[in-house]
């Protein structure tokens, strides 16, 4: 019997083996040693031993703990009020006005083409003077603050959902609702809202990372939150910043992770990109 | 000689055997068909001709050159594609043209072969059109005519048809065998579907897990299947277990009745077991009185088939098919009548185990 | 008569009660819309007209034309060089990645692992990073620190900067790559393997594949993740802000301007912000319309 003439093309494999291998090995590098870095400069705000003291340092810091509140509280508002008026408008869209579609989908990228520094430059503009001043109490500063972040999440938080309502059939889901009677708040809440659950989280988690740390739009409206802590610290201390910068790394870590859970197999639910 | 030969070919993916003892000569302008349940290793024996698999042990060679190691992309063999494979960013002419592209043709020559095809295919106006314009049946004569643009010396598709509907499909499959018919190319054709596979082929090669159970024209794999799995896979079959009464005069005793059968039964005791296989159109009532092979009956169902009615009947505890051709003036019996129906010895085959 | 009569009435109350119903669906994005224009597209354009006009809200076009002095031209230039840069080196090292990992024969897990980096990558931005890119390669960084104790070699002394032009551009990589990753993998799933098998079938090369098959259909992906990974290198603030001060990309230029660290004049400010929307509507024109003649077959 012939002897087995396989062995040219199991070379050819191994080959492209290697080769994926190794670009993946310099993905692994770039990704995984400045957090190395950091994690290793953390701890060595002591000299000559590792320690966690910049990390009890941040964690005493009660500046820490009041702008941390501040900016998830921002965020949860944003999550809440992001999909009170993304899924209607998308549900809306899917069932009634499909033309508007592509309307829709322009308008949830523009975010792209008006990068944060300039939509709050606008903000700004309008809001700061007559005849609406929002910018003189904080209260209202913190609401355009929260509206800045809808529209900032808004690209990433309509896809998401987008996905979701093309999985299920809208269509028949709302039609066999009514015709057993259910109203438009039933079908809302009760039917869309639980059938796409898992688009929804992902969304949520994904505008909780972007808005944790945001920097920008908290800084220039003058908002005591996350991220302006984050320079400020950056600014007047040597170790603290890396020991912040190993938290917001574990909480975005934990949010993306959650996304990643919620999504496991559901191809086209992978998310893409942040706020820089 | 035969122009395409596989030899002794055996494939295993890891510990796993696709495809074992496979033998097969095929003659130049034949078109034989792989038939035979999904996962039975057709893919795996074409893809081995066509190169994208190396097999691990045997020989493929075409026109007395050994291609076995051969690169997919020196082999001169066109593939077709279940689905189709079609490159979208080509238009349909830049498909069909693209291996000779590859091969450095001229512009004009590349032209000339390409609306030659076309008009093959029956497809001239479609040219510039992109396979995303096209429905699924012209996209496979696409596929088709850009497989049989580089001239290849044997023409490989596997189930080419099976994404389409099925009046397309019958259609098609014509169209197929005809362009073959005409290019004089030799064709292996892959199908898990038998009407197709008799309908087409000059030969039939049926397999079940990983080996070929038989090997023959469409006429002798339906009229003398060989084995229990070749006569249950293709066409409708009634199947029983019978017991030998007189091996030397071919007589059978199964429940219910007493069958006598035209094969031989040599080297079988009075007492075996053995399977036997009727076809349904075999049966007939039995009006006219035969000496052999009329038995008493009952009418257990009846469904109308269009061309022909098949009725369903009891015979002891077992129950069988009875096909007959469907005619307006046909008096229809009655489901719980009592019959008599008959086969001819001939009809009664007995398999090998 | 009178039935005709009815007849028509019933046709225009019919009539009516379309438009009614399209009214009703229209009202149903009403909400959004509204949002929209209040917190995007008014302040926005009132960007666009502010540029146009002097501190006493009068028509002019001197702040466009002060966006041509050199320090503003070079912050652009820097801008849209950092981008560029950022957008094929990090375009190419993701599509490597993604295509390694999808096509490459690794196992599934090491698949899922990169998604998940790259999600967290790509959000991992702004502050921390500069802050982890000062703590690995800054002056007293740990890779700094590691080259100089272990292999007696001081980067800064080789020209290494993490502050410059080169040091912005590998900290953006950080969250350019995974981008690419996350945009790409979805698109080489799509790239079928009959695809490659029917070209090899019909006599092409590997390079001949690449060349006419594989890259053409990738194409669109192609074009399309680099003028969003431009786009997010463009907008960027945080993290230059943060990393740099001496980089004056437009993003901290505009930042400036509006704290009030520079000569404060709000209307260049605007001219300024002006500026970048229309050097990312530009871009994101030459793209559709790139996309329209290298494409056709996806219309
Ligand atoms: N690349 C492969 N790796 C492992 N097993 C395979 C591979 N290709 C085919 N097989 C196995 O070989 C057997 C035959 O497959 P195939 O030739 O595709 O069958 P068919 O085309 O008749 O449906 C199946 O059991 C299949 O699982
Ligand atoms: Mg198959």
């Amino acid at each position: 019997m012939a002897p087995t003439p396989n062995g040219k093309v199991a070379a050819v494999k191994k080959k492209i083996n290697l080769w994926a291998w190794f670009w993946i090995l310099l993905g692994a590098l770039y990704f995984l040693v400045p957090l190395y870095g950091t994690f290793d400069f953390s701890l060595r705000e002591k000299r000559g031993v590792l320690s966690l003291l910049a990390y009890q340092n941040v964690l005493a810091d009660p500046r820490f703990r009041d702008s941390f509140t501040y900016s998830a509280l921002m965020a949860l508002a944003t999550i809440v009020v992001g999909l009170l008026l993304i899924v209607p408008t998308a549900y809306w869209v899917h069932l009634r006005l499909p033309q508007v579609r592509p309307l829709i989908e322009f308008i949830t990228l523009m975010p792209f083409v008006v990068p944060a520094i300039v939509l709050v430059f606008g903000l700004i503009r309008i809001y700061s003077g007559p005849p609406l001043a929002l910018t003189n109490s904080d209260p209202l500063t913190n609401f355009l603050l929260m509206c800045g972040y809808v529209i900032l999440s808004m690209p990433y938080t309509y896809r998401s959902v987008d996905t979701g309502l093309r999985a299920i059939d809208v269509r028949t889901l709302t039609e066999a609702a009514q015709s057993l009677g259910a109203g438009w708040f039933t079908i809302l809440f009760r039917i869309i809202f639980p059938n796409i659950r898992a688009a929804l989280l992902s969304g949520a988690f994904l505008t909780f990372a972007i808005v944790i740390g945001e920097f920008t739009l908290a800084s220039l409206l003058g908002r005591p939150a996350f991220g302006p802590y984050l320079v400020y610290m950056g600014n007047n201390r040597a170790y603290e910043p890396a020991a912040l910068a190993i938290i917001s790394l574990a909480l975005t870590w934990a949010a993306i992770g959650l996304i990643q859970l919620l999504s496991h197999g559901r191809p086209g639910q992978e998310q893409v990109g942040g706020v820089h | 000689m035969a122009f395409l030969e596989l030899t002794n070919i055996r494939k295993q993916f890891g510990q796993a055997v696709a495809v074992e003892d496979f033998n097969l000569k095929v003659d130049r302008g034949e078109f034989v068909s792989f038939l035979g349940p999904s996962g039975c290793g057709k893919t795996t024996t074409l893809r081995m001709i066509a190169g994208f698999e190396i097999p691990t042990v045997g020989r493929v060679a075409v026109d007395n050159v050994d291609i076995t190691d051969k690169a997919p992309n020196q082999r001169n063999v066109g593939m077709v594609f279940q689905s189709y494979a079609l490159f979208p960013n080509m238009t349909v002419a830049q498909n069909i043209g693209f291996g000779l592209r590859i091969r450095r043709e001229s512009e004009s020559a590349i032209k000339e072969r390409v609306d030659e095809m076309l008009a093959l295919i029956h497809l001239e106006q479609k040219g510039p059109s992109y396979p995303s314009q096209l429905s699924g049946g012209q996209q496979q004569r696409v596929a088709l005519a850009r497989a049989l643009a580089i001239r290849p010396q044997v023409l490989l598709l596997d189930e080419p048809l099976s994404a389409l509907d099925a009046k397309i499909r019958v259609s098609l499959r014509a169209e197929i065998r005809a362009i073959q018919r005409k290019l004089g190319i030799t064709a292996i054709y892959v199908t898990h579907d038998q009407e197709e596979a008799l309908s087409i082929s000059d030969r039939i090669v049926v397999m079940s897990q990983g080996h070929m159970e038989q090997v023959g024209t469409p006429f002798e794999i339906y009229n003398f299947p060989q084995t229990a799995f070749v006569a249950s896979f293709v066409g409708t079959l009634n199947t029983t277990t019978a017991e030998v009464v007189d091996s030397a005069r071919g007589v059978l005793q199964i429940d219910g009745a007493r069958l006598e059968t035209a094969e031989k039964l040599d080297g079988r005791q009075k007492g075996d077991k053995v399977t036997i296989a009727i076809r349904p159109e075999r049966f007939s009532f039995a009006s006219e009185q035969k000496k052999a092979n009329v038995v008493d009956c009952r009418i257990e169902n009846i469904t109308f088939l269009g061309s022909i009615v098949r009725i369903q009947v009891s015979i002891g505890s077992g129950k069988y098919y009875m096909d007959t051709f469907n005619n307006p003036f046909l008096e229809l019996p009655k489901i719980g009548d009592k019959d008599q129906v008959t086969c001819s010895r001939e009809a009664v085959l007995v398999l090998k185990s | 008569m009178a039935q005709a009569t009815q007849n028509q009435i019933r046709a225009n109350s019919s009539q009516r009660s379309l438009v009614i119903r399209n009214l009703v669906a229209w009202a149903g994005v009403v909400p959004f819309l509204v949002f929209v224009i209040l917190f995007l597209f008014w302040p926005a354009s009132s960007l666009i007209t502010g540029s146009f006009q002097n501190q006493s809200g009068a028509f002019t076009l001197q702040n466009i034309i002060d966006l041509f002095t050199p320090s503003i031209m070079n912050a652009y230039m820097l801008s849209i060089q950092i981008s560029i840069v950022t957008a094929i080196g990090g375009g190419i090292f993701g599509f490597m990645l993604a295509y390694a990992v999808i096509q490459g024969g690794l196992p599934r897990w090491v698949r899922t692992a990169l998604t998940t980096f790259s999600g967290v990558a790509s959000n991992f931005a702004g502050v921390p990073l500069a802050f982890a890119f000062i703590a690995t390669l800054g002056h007293t960084g740990f890779l700094t620190a590691l080259f100089a104790d272990k292999l007696g070699i001081d980067i800064y002394n080789l020209g290494f900067n993490l502050y410059n032009f080169w040091g912005l551009a590998l900290t953006y990589m950080y969250f350019q790559f995974p981008l690419m990753v996350l945009i790409m993998a979805p698109a080489l799933d799509g790239l079928r393997e009959e695809w490659r098998e029917a070209s090899e079938n019909l006599g092409a090369s590997s390079y001949q594949y690449w060349r006419y098959v594989a890259l053409p259909i990738l194409w669109p992906s192609l074009l399309g993740s680099t003028i969003l990974l431009f786009g997010n290198a463009f907008g960027a603030y945080a993290t230059a802000y943060a990393l740099t001060r001496t980089l004056n990309v437009v993003t901290v230029l505009i930042g400036d301007q509006i704290s009030g660290n520079v000569l404060f004049n709000p209307n260049l400010g605007y001219a300024l912000a002006f500026g970048m929307i229309v050097i990312m509507a530009v871009s994101i024109g030459l793209y559709t319309w790139l996309q329209r003649r290298t494409a056709r077959w996806l219309q």
